[in-house]
């Protein structure tokens, strides 16, 4: 009896085997795990300031220690001292230039122009004045400010 | 004959809070040159103490040496 039933169980099971081999592909291989995610770009770096950069540019009659602006104006009096400070931010050296016209009748003429070389370790004030010993001409004026050959910026003015 | 005014005596000058370079010309002198940034040609030591590095003796300076103009104390 015992052995007839272990006969019976190993011809189900070889048949069962059998039928299996017959009928079912190879299972797929799993799928390739994902790629790992991308790490992460590292989070720029704040760039440290290049060398010298214009901040602002104020126009008035007078400066103080620091060389800002004490009062500030656009409209100037014949007599008086027009100054132009020039904020700047960053370290290392450069070339401002400040270049004073007087425009007539649609015809602009240089008045004066200037040249300082700084080389400021951090945020910096420079001062350029002009004045004229038998009074300024009536009329529009104006300041350009140049930053190593670039023009940066031009303020505009008027003598009374 | 042009109606433009003249700006041939226009008086000019500057000064920072950041050291200033200055490039020696010809007939210079360190109190020329305080004269010219400092408006006080007495304040030529300041200028002779930020370049001792390079000049030896105040009496001495070339045309296209490079000084450093400190700021006013």
């Amino acid at each position: 009896m015992k052995s007839t039933l272990r006969h019976f169980a190993l011809a189900a099971a070889t048949a069962v085997a059998l039928a299996a081999c017959g009928k079912k592909e190879p299972p797929p291989p799993p799928p390739p795990p994902p790629a790992p995610a991308p790490a992460p770009a590292p989070a720029p770096v704040p760039a440290a300031p290049v060398g010298v950069t214009l901040s602002t540019v104020t126009l008035g009659k007078a400066v103080g220690a620091d060389k800002k602006i004490t009062a500030a104006t656009e409209a100037f009096a014949k007599g008086d001292t027009i100054h132009a400070s020039i904020d700047t931010t960053g370290a290392g050296s450069a070339t401002l230039v400040a270049r004073w016209t007087f425009t007539k009748d649609g015809k602009t003429v240089p008045v004066k122009e200037d040249t300082a070389t700084i080389t400021p370790a951090g945020p910096a004030t420079t001062e350029f004045h002009i004045s004229k010993p038998d009074g300024w001409p009536a009329g529009d004026y104006a300041v350009e400010i140049l930053l190593d050959g670039k023009s940066v910026a031009t303020k505009s003015f008027k003598v009374q | 004959m042009s109606d433009m005014p003249d700006f041939s005596n226009v008086q000019s000058g500057s000064s920072s809070t950041a050291p200033k370079i200055y490039e020696v010309k010809s007939g210079d002198s360190l109190s020329k040159i305080a004269k010219r940034e400092y408006g006080d040609a007495n304040k030529w030591p300041q200028i002779f103490e930020a370049n001792k590095d390079i000049l030896k003796d105040p009496n001495k300076i070339f045309p296209g040496q490079k000084l450093k103009i400190p700021p006013l104390a």
